[in-house]
């Protein structure tokens, strides 16, 4: 092959010098990314490869099901909960159980939490270094950052000597010579643009996110037990909520709802007077770094989360709406049903599993995991060293989820597209004072940036948001409703002997499903389709490319050894490979 | 050793009494029998408890009252099977069939599968024995010696824990909670363990009983008098 | 290149007081458990070293680990991976990747043979040639095995290091497996939970840096000062227990009044962790503490011990069906009275007919 053109309109060509990034590092679990860059080192070429399985869906196999939220929530550690969430719902789907509200707004509130709290880390921890050069910060004047600070943010730490000292301990950091997470990286590459006092204040906010963003999940502390990994349970909440009588303080009592609201202002107050500022601040100095686009301008999808009216998963209750979007056209935005057959479906060609069939697409619940290890001929190296893969044979433990055959981006940037189509208001004012303020058209949303960008204005908006859930909880408790589950169907006995059911709903990282077929009792059949999976998928039979081959094609390398502007893209989608694989 | 069950034409003779249980013996089988009965109710409502109580918590001991009473019991069940075990060295020769099986023997296969017979009923007498017949010798060996020493190391192991570790338990017995997996599996072994005792004891108690109104010796009378008479 | 510093002074030089430093040894003698005669020997012991390389690998697992060590107070993460460590290498979070990133495995092992501390997050799967979880294009258990060569002492992070956990559940189809299986002759220090509570997890590194030595290890190698004692025998619901007081089904009466969470399939008394004592997130609760039982996650295979629900357990999936030990024992002492009444019964009838041919042989 040299130059093709997929069915999703992307022109691949791998003539030219092929580039290996394995692994790709500030990302949860295990991905590589090959490229093919042409003469003046432009990216025509991409491919990627989900390096991990783990078979939670074959392990899930003959359980019960009121257990598999524990083990699903063992897919992934950093979106810690939502696979529990969802496997909740769809349990309580198949089972038609009702869960009541204060459950309901509970479980809103830890998903809210969650997306501040994985979006915080993601951009500080996970993305930031691809834009901020730590060694620049060192030349800053602090007096300059100060006021830079001030000019953009009522922050109250942003002294001249707060940031000295922070310089100062990077300094001797640095000049220790055991440079820890920060040896061998790209520093000072032209494609840093940030000033140095840009890139101190950044830094100094690198350490200050590390410090709070362990405050955000004490709300899944406080109803979940702990976090990673707070408890659930089919039916509802476990936590039990009592505010005025006898045994109060072992239950969900004033005190720590007290401390959950406080929590909520201090997340606010973080995300809109650090991380909204330092976001536009960056985002300022790239904005010619307009890059990475890839399915984002043509094909976007959301499930829907955060359910305003218990036990409702339509838009009629969906705070964060459902829709996909074709081609770009944002005028139409169709509706995404979990249940159709002919919708979302899973292709393995390209994969390393079979299926009976093997070019077909199947739909979760007829949903088949086998793994299948194989290289193709034209892969580089052996088995167990692999130089190059082929990506015309199967290439990686992803499976390729597709919409009516679709490849599609999921994903903050895709929630906000999908909102702000729908007309959704709050995202519409969002979107469009970021725009404003920066002085962008929309179009500058589909890129590398615009993907960040969302994730940013995601963060802010799900810290809000948990005050109105919160409010609205204080206010069924006022009125007497303490009910945190609902028991009436949780022995087996009560249960259809062959039922399936679906949970669909957001994650940090975008849409997210799980499907359950219930057979006299156990798990005949569990499936789960996952963000990530959507984002870093392999082709399917026809050749579409997914998200993150489609977003480094056409991106100029600097220099192809140093894969800066590789990790940039790939890293504006937070992958998470654990979750994707399973 | 000695001690052979005494074969057909032995048995054809009629015989005078036989003193087989000596007292330590019928003192043992009747504490132990005792201890069982007392560590399986509590054991049982241990692992699946009586519906909860109302009130302040200081007020009931409830858990705590049937862990102590099971404790007890446990010391006395393990007491009393060690001072069982240390009889059965220096006893007569019939407190020893406890503790091994004459798999060895000839003629001990013979008569276990007389037993057998005699229980499915396609044989009118049992082969004569003086202490246990070989089925009975077997399966007090499985289920009293065998099971007895399982539930006192599983017993033992889970006491450790609340003992804690570095306590004369834990030494002794602590070794068993990773050999068996954890302590959750130990506790299922324990439990399941339980209900074999259980089965053992009702088979047992029939047995016995049956041998006296059907056998041609004395039986229920010989565990608490220890003499064995015969009938002709 | 200038010499590495002591542990004293990178603290010193990041703006910490010798007032604040001391403090912060008694704070982790304390935290260890350890008397205030020790708080000098932390001091003493910092004061002299460089920062300990350590190499932070990734296997099969889901990252909580890692996400469980960034929620620590005392100490803060930021301070620990800045001041008191050098993380030399860890995928989450540093900033070089590919072959930039592989590089700095083969400079520590250079520079700091026999040295450095290598912490396993997640375990290497052993079927398909290890390909279950590939790191540059090989078997991920070919790195490990590399890594640990050269390391002075291993920490098995959570349950996957230490036990398999989940990707090791019933039926196991990568064969994931634990560290102490892989790797024979190098000491490993097990600090199991799914995730582990994070001040543990500080705790024993700090406590593995500052002496300078292994903690003191229970018989399955976890540390003795956190993992010693059950969740059951420190928990604040133990007098409910106690009174048989129990929450019978989720969200009754009982459970918003705090009773024991026993009958709703707490494991705290077969689970060896910190919970019920250091508690997690900065020790504001804990899951029985906030409804939900102990799922015993911090113990060796416990996916497959039976629901999560249930005091008593399973012996697991059995060709699809699941029994309780309690289950298959009632039945089989229900079988045992069956059978005796049974045999009496045919005892009785084969006695009267004996008796009748008997009497027809007298006639
Ligand atoms: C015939 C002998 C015995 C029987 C039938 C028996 C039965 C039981 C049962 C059914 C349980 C509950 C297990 C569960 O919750 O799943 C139990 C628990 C226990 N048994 Fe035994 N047991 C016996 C002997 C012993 C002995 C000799 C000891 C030694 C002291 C012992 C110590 C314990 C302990 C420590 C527990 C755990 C109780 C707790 O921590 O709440 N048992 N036993
Ligand atoms: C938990 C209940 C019981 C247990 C575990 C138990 C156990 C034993 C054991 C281990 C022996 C052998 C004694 C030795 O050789 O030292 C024995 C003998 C005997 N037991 Fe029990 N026993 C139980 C209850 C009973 C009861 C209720 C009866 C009577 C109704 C009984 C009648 C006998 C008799 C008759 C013998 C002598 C057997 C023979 O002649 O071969 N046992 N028992
Ligand atoms: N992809 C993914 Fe997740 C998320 N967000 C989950 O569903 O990260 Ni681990
Ligand atoms: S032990 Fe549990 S928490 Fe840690 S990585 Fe493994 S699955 Fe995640
Ligand atoms: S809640 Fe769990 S750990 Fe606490 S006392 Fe009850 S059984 Fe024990
Ligand atoms: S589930 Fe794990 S977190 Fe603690 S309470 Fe149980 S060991
Ligand atoms: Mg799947």
């Amino acid at each position: 092959m040299t130059e093709v053109v997929t069915p999703n309109g992307f022109t691949l060509d791998d003539a030219g010098q092929r580039v290996v990034v394995d692994p790709i590092c500030r990302i949860e679990g295990h991905l590589r990314i090959e490229v093919n860059v042409d003469d003046d080192n432009i990216i025509r070429n991409a491919v990627s490869t989900g390096n991990m399985w783990r078979g939670l869906e074959v392990i899930l196999k003959g359980r019960d099901p009121r257990d598999a939220w524990a083990f699903t929530e063992r897919i992934c550690g950093v979106c810690t909960g939502v696979h529990a969430l969802l496997s909740c719902r769809a349990v309580e789907d198949a089972l038609d159980i009702d869960i009541p509200a204060n459950a309901n707004s509970i479980r809103n509130l830890m998903m809210l939490a969650q997306f501040t709290q994985d979006h915080l880390v993601h951009f500080y921890h996970l993305h930031a270094l691809d834009w901020v050069d730590v060694v620049s910060a060192l030349d800053a004047d602090p007096r300059a950052t100060s006021e830079l600070q001030q000019s953009i943010s009522s922050w109250p730490k942003s002294s001249p000597g707060y940031f000295r000292d922070v310089q100062n301990k990077l300094k001797r950091f640095v000049e220790s010579g055991q440079l820890g997470p920060f040896a061998n990286a790209y520093w000072g590459s032209p494609a840093y643009k940030l000033p140095a006092e840009a890139n101190l204040m950044a830094v100094t906010h690198y350490l200050e996110a590390l410090d709070f963003q362990k405050e955000i999940v004490k709300i899944h502390t406080i109803f979940g037990g702990r976090n990673p990994h707070p408890n659930w349970l089919v039916g509802g909440m476990p936590c039990s909520i009592n505010v005025n009588e006898t045994g109060g303080v072992g239950a969900i009592n004033m005190a720590w709802l007290n401390q959950v609201s406080d929590i909520i202002n201090a997340s606010i107050t973080f995300v809109d007077q650090v991380y909204i500022p330092d976001l536009k601040a960056i985002a300022s100095f790239y904005k010619d770094w307009n890059y990475g686009g890839g399915l984002s301008s043509t094909n976007v999808m959301a499930y829907g989360e955060f359910p305003a009216i218990a036990n409702n998963y339509t838009n009629e209750s969906w705070m964060m709406p459902n829709g996909a979007i074709l081609n770009g056209d944002l005028g139409t935005v169709y509706d995404v049903d979990p249940r159709d057959p002919e919708q979302i479906q899973e292709f393995v060609t390209h994969s390393w599993y079979s299926y009976p069939n093997p070019d077909e697409g199947l739909h979760p619940w007829a949903g088949v995991t086998e793994p299948k290890f194989e290289l193709g001929p034209n892969a580089l190296g052996t088995k167990t060293n692999i130089e190059a893969l082929d990506e015309q044979a199967k290439y990686s433990w992803l499976k390729a989820p597709r919409w009516r055959g679709n490849a599609m981006e999921v994903g903050p940037l895709a929630r906000y597209l999908v909102a702000y189509a729908r007309g959704n208001e709050e995202i519409k004012a969002q979107v469009d004072g970021l725009l404003t303020d920066l002085d962008l058209p929309i179009t500058a949303l589909f890129s590398t940036l615009g993907r960040t960008a969302a994730r940013g204005l995601e963060c802010s908006w799900s810290a809000h948001k948990m005050r109105g859930v919160f409010d609205d909880m204080m206010a069924n408790i006022k009125a007497g409703d303490v009910a945190t589950a609902n028991m009436d169907k949780w022995e087996p006995h009560t249960w259809p002997t062959d039922t399936k059911g679906v949970g669909i709903g957001e994650a940090p990282r975008g849409a997210l499903g799980h499907w359950v077929h219930i057979l006299d009792t156990k798990l005949e059949n569990y499936q789960a389709v996952v963000p990530t999976t959507w984002n870093a998928s392999p082709r399917d039979p026809q050749g579409n490319i997914g998200a993150y081959e489609a977003a480094l094609l056409g991106t100029p390398m600097a220099d192809p050894s140093q894969p800066l502007e590789i990790l940039r893209t790939i890293h504006s989608f937070d992958p998470c490979l654990a979750c994707a694989s399973h | 050793m000695q001690s052979a069950p005494i074969s057909d034409a032995q048995a054809t003779t009629p015989r005078k009494a036989v003193y087989v249980f000596e007292a330590p013996v019928r003192i043992w089988h009747w504490v132990h029998a005792l201890s069982i009965v007392v560590l399986c109710a509590t054991g049982y409502l241990i692992a699946n408890p009586l519906p909860s109580i109302g009130g302040e918590a200081s007020e009931h001991f409830m858990m705590g009252n049937l862990r102590l009473i099971h404790f007890i019991a446990g010391y006395v069940f393990a007491i009393g099977f060690a001072v069982r075990l240390y009889w059965g060295l220096v006893g007569n020769k019939y407190s020893r069939e406890l503790l091994y099986l004459p798999v060895w023997r000839k003629a001990w296969w013979r008569d276990l599968w007389g037993e057998v017979l005699y229980y499915l009923f396609l044989r009118r007498e049992a082969p004569p024995s003086v202490a246990h017949n070989p089925l009975a010798q077997a399966a007090m060996w499985c289920f009293n010696t065998l099971l007895g020493l399982f539930l006192i190391f599983t017993g033992f192991a889970l006491y450790s824990e609340g003992l804690g570790l570095g306590s004369w338990a834990d030494t002794w017995f602590g070794w068993v909670i990773p050999l068996m997996g954890g302590s959750q599996s130990v506790r299922m072994y324990h439990l399941f363990s339980m209900w074999l005792i259980i089965a053992f004891a009702i088979i047992h108690t029939y047995m016995a009983i049956r041998a006296d109104i059907m056998g041609r010796q004395s039986s229920v009378s010989t565990i608490i008098s220890g003499w064995r008479t015969y009938r002709d | 290149m200038p010499t590495p510093e002591t542990f004293y002074e990178v603290m010193r030089q990041h703006g910490i007081t010798r007032r604040s430093f001391l403090k912060f040894c008694s704070l982790t003698a304390a935290g260890l458990g350890l008397g205030p005669e020790f708080a000098g020997k932390i001091a003493h012991a910092l004061e002299t070293k460089p920062r300990t390389p350590v190499i932070w690998l990734h296997g099969l697992e889901c990252t909580c680990c890692t996400e469980s060590f960034i929620r620590s107070g005392h100490p803060l993460a930021g301070d620990v991976i800045l001041s008191m460590i050098s993380l030399d290498y860890d995928d989450t979070l540093m900033a070089a990747a590919g072959h930039q990133a592989e590089e700095l495995l083969e400079q520590t092992i250079e520079k700091y043979d026999g040295q450095y501390i290598l912490a396993c997050e997640g375990n290497p799967p052993l079927n398909e040639d290890g390909m279950y979880c590939i790191q540059a294009g090989k078997p991920y258990v070919e790195k490990l095995r590399h890594m640990a060569d050269h390391c002075k002492a291993i920490i098995a992070w959570g349950s996957c290091a230490s036990w398999g956990c989940v990707q090791a559940a019933r039926p196991n189809p990568t064969r994931a497996t634990p560290i102490h299986k892989v790797i024979l002759d190098k000491p490993i220090v097990k600090v199991p939970g799914c995730p582990p509570i994070a001040e543990v997890m500080t705790g024993v590194l700090t406590y593995m840096i500052a002496f300078d030595e292994l903690p003191e290890l229970d018989r399955q190698g976890r540390p003795k000062m956190f993992y010693s004692q059950r969740l059951h025998d420190k928990c604040y619901r133990r007098p409910h227990f106690d009174a048989g007081q129990f929450v019978e089904k989720f969200d009754d009466e009982g459970a918003r009044k705090g009773y024991c969470l026993y009958k709703v399939g707490c494991k705290g008394p077969t689970t060896y962790n910190a919970c019920s004592t250091v508690e997690w997130n900065g020790g504001l609760s804990w899951p029985v503490k906030s409804g939900h039982g102990c799922l015993g996650c911090a113990e060796d295979n416990f996916w497959d011990k039976g629901s999560f629900y249930s005091a008593v357990t399973d012996f697991g999936v059995m060709g699809g069906v699941e029994s309780t030990a309690d289950k298959i024992g009632g039945v089989l002492a229900g079988a045992a009275a069956i059978g005796v009444a049974a045999h009496a019964a045919a005892s009785v009838v084969s006695h009267m007919r004996r008796d009748k041919s008997e009497e027809s042989r007298h006639d």
